[in-house]
């Protein structure tokens, strides 16, 4: 039998972005613990053709809105992720709603950068097709809240747990420093984590 | 009274031997790689793919650029468990495999398993290109 | 609109899950973007294009002779719940079809609907009752007459932009989805005959021949310099920002000026829109500040005056030598000037909905430093160095969302002026192996 032998002496950043982007990680509550995405789903779907995901940058409501995806396709259902990147995205928004068959499941991710009133049309829209947005925002915009992401150090040292090994290079300080330094926004927190690393990886 | 059956499907292993023991390589230097199926359980394959391919890591988006593919959907062609298959190819000048402090490239061999059932199994392996040395953090951002 | 990959479950180096879904969504919206396409695209075609078509190539010929003339009015529903009258010329027209005579009305020549009936009347006033004109009958309806052919060019511009557009981008995203459907990403990476033609327009730069993932230094070679082979493009910005404040300030104080004016003449009319003017009041602080922006960032760019850097050899390769020349222009003293070779790394991450660029130097060398400079008006400061590549550095790289990139890069510490720093990239080629060509152009001196 073939031996698997051991590749070349390295050491993936755990913090990598290949580790750490949005469906890499499960998404998780405040405090770290796992999120019960089968419910959240569920409710999803009852509570109206547009449901949001409040919270500001970087606390993980991308990751949920993804893992919400993952669940309709896991039940068969048909879905489609629409990012909004400018104020022009809503004419994007407005056709992955038109273009979309009954019950589509459509993630809409960036949802704070579409004209004022735009979600009056998102809700009419998805209403006379039959489908259901799930929209992520870091403003309240008079729609169902699903659900407030709110980051806590409790939560990025969780995350940090689901990540690879990092050999002991990172501590529980470096993580609280980390998230105060960033005023809780976990992504810029892990990519901060990702330098400390290098930095104690003998490179520095 | 027997145990109720895992109905969670196996995890296949792929065994792979490069011709490089330590897997080093230079830039236009043959590489052969040999593997062996183990785990595969009673699901059956439906088609194997064979990738040699680079991907960035770091702080970026993940880039990748396949250098070789092969996809065998024959069946006589199939490999079965614990029979040594092989593929082969010539690497390319570049790029080098880079131990970059933002950016990082690495090689790598994959091995990809697609079963009746819709599900696919990857196997990844990484080998080195070329002999650069690591980056490192400028000094004036050391802790 | 990229799906992420979010069913994959990855475990240290396996990752297994089905791909299936993830074009699905996709695949739907292209879809989606495709009919509307066609359907645009066929009410258009059957609604103008066709009917044209017919008119030029089917309809035979006659003579007919004017009987008489008239307007046709139509009325249309306006939103607010009024109506709106347009008034349309039309002749009365006898003409010989098919061994019949017809009488019947027709349209003068592409006569466009007009709310002005008087200007109607004075178009239908250029034919006169018993005249003689030239027209085309339809030879499955001889009663259908124009008296004019040739093609609506505008109106088939419109028929193939607009929809042209929404099929060519679904069409395309359609048939990546498809290609994609199931199939895993090193297959779709591996591409196909199809990836040139379906691939949409890619960030992927060139391509240097025969080295994969190293960028092609055509812009390099192709700019000759005065004293060196070649003369290196500056990576700076500075130049399309100062454009693009100088563009911003003229267009900004162009419109204020015209509300000014209105303004102005208000005031000297005796009105006074309160409401304007505090409206101006700060349009003119904006027009002010983008002034001075501007006016600063000219006075510095003709101060400091520009840096163009020459290099005796392209591309360059690792352990080479290559000679370098700095002439930096403007007026007046330079306290310092450096010459740096710098190795670095830049890295590109899509941020939730922002897109985030990281760039980080990891190796710099000091090539060469000179100090107390004076540049007289109309000359330039020329200094020479040598620079070598490392012999075990890295070759320049760049894939869609990450790069590593060689740079010479001066800088420098006016006297009266902000201290610039201003990039040359360079391209640097993977070292030769026994059996690679050399490709490098320019002859690179031996390290001593």
């Amino acid at each position: 039998m073939l031996g698997d032998a051991p590749g070349p002496g390295r050491v993936s950043n755990p913090f990598a972005t290949r580790f750490t982007r949005p469906g890499a990680i499960p998404p998780l509550d405040d405090e770290g613990g796992p999120l019960d995405v089968a419910s959240l789903f569920e409710r999803a779907m009852s509570a109206g053709p547009v449901v949001v995901i409040e919270g500001a940058h970087g606390t993980g409501k991308t990751t949920l809105l993804v893992a919400l995806l993952a669940r309709a396709a896991a039940n068969r259902r048909r879905m489609a992720f629409v990012r909004a990147a400018s104020v022009a995205d809503a004419w994007t928004v407005a056709a992955a709603i038109g273009g979309a068959s009954r019950d589509t499941v459509i993630g809409l991710d960036g949802g704070e950068r579409l004209p004022v009133g735009a979600f009056t049309l998102v809700r009419v829209l998805a209403r006379l097709r039959g489908v259901v947005v799930l929209a992520t925002t870091h403003r309240p915009v008079g729609l169902p809240v699903l659900a407030r992401c709110r980051s806590t150090p409790r939560l990025l040292a969780a995350v940090v747990g689901h990540l690879p090994t990092h050999g002991g290079r990172i501590d529980g300080s470096d993580i609280n420093e980390a998230f105060g330094r960033h005023g809780g926004d976990l992504r810029e927190a892990l990519f901060d984590l990702y330098d400390r690393f290098e930095r104690r990886d003998g490179r520095g | 009274m027997t145990a109720a059956p895992d109905p969670r499907p196996l995890a296949p292993h792929v065994f792979v031997q490069f011709c490089h023991g330590e897997r080093e390589y230079e830039p236009l230097d043959a590489l052969t790689v040999r593997y062996e199926l183990q785990g595969l359980g009673d699901e059956e394959l439906q088609a194997v793919e064979h990738s040699v391919l680079w991907y960035t890591e770091g702080k970026g988006e993940e880039d990748m650029g396949v250098h070789f593919f092969e996809r065998i959907v024959d069946r006589d062609r199939l490999p079965a468990a614990a029979v040594t298959r092989s593929f082969a190819t010539d690497l390319p000048s570049s790029p080098l495999s880079y131990e970059g402090v933002i950016v990082k490239i690495r090689w790598c061999v994959r091995v990809r398993l697609f079963f009746t059932g819709g599900r696919d199994f990857v196997s990844e392996h990484v080998f080195t290109l070329g002999r650069l040395p690591p980056a490192r953090m400028p000094v004036s951002e050391a802790s | 609109m990229r799906l992420p990959q979010f069913f994959g479950k990855k475990r240290g180096h396996r990752r297994t899950g089905s791909q299936a879904w993830a074009s699905l969504g996709d695949a739907a919206f292209h879809a989606a973007l495709l009919a509307a396409g066609l359907a645009f695209g066929g009410l258009l075609v059957s609604g103008v294009a066709v009917p044209e078509w017919r008119i030029n190539h089917h309809f035979a010929a006659t003579t007919c002779t004017i009987l008489g003339k008239g307007l046709v009015r139509r009325v249309a529903t306006e939103p607010g719940g009024g109506s709106a009258t347009a008034w349309q010329p039309c002749l009365r027209v006898r003409y010989e079809a098919a061994g019949t005579t017809v009488d019947a009305w027709s349209n003068p020549a592409r006569s466009t609907l007009t709310g002005d009936r008087a200007e109607a009347l004075k178009r239908l006033s250029a034919w006169s009752i018993g005249g003689r004109v030239a027209g085309w009958y339809d030879p499955a309806d001889v009663g259908t007459v124009v008296l004019e052919r040739g093609y609506n060019w505008p109106m088939w511009l419109l028929a193939l932009v607009l929809p042209g557009a929404l099929i060519a981008l679904g069409g395309s995203g359609l048939l990546r989805s498809l290609r994609r459907w199931g199939r895993s990403e090193e297959r779709c990476a591996a591409g196909s005959r199809l990836a040139g033609i379906l691939a949409p327009l890619s960030d992927m730069p060139r391509q240097a021949h025969g080295h994969p993932s190293v960028p092609a230094c055509d812009d390099f070679v192709n700019s000759p310099g005065t004293v060196l082979a070649y003369r290196l493009p500056i990576e700076s910005q500075e130049s399309w920002s100062l454009l693009g404040f100088g563009l911003f300030a003229a267009l900004w104080n162009s419109v204020l000026a015209v509300l000014a004016v209105g303004a102005g003449f208000d005031l000297l009319g005796g009105r006074i829109d309160w409401l304007l003017i505090a409206l101006l009041v700060p349009f003119v602080v904006v027009g002010i500040a983008g002034i001075v922006v501007f006016a600063r960032g000219l006075l510095l760019a003709t101060a400091v005056g520009t840096t163009q850097v020459e290099i005796s050899g392209q591309p360059l390769l690792p352990g080479g030598t290559y000679e370098v020349l700095v002439a930096q222009g403007g007026a007046g003293g330079i306290a310092r000037l450096d010459l740096d070779l710098e190795l670095t790394e830049q890295a590109t991450f899509r941020q939730g909905t922002d897109t985030r660029t990281e760039r980080l130097a990891v190796w710099r060398q000091r090539v060469r430093s000179w100090r107390d400079l004076t540049v007289a008006p109309g000359t330039r400061f020329e200094g020479r160095a040598t620079v070598t590549i490392p012999a075990t550095g890295m070759h320049s790289f760049a894939s869609e969302h990450n790069a590593v990139g060689w740079s010479l890069v001066v800088r420098g510490v006016p006297d009266r002026w902000p201290p610039f720093a201003r990039a040359f990239p360079l391209v640097v080629l993977p070292a030769p192996t026994v059996t690679a060509p050399v490709e490098a152009r320019g002859e690179p001196q031996a390290t001593t």
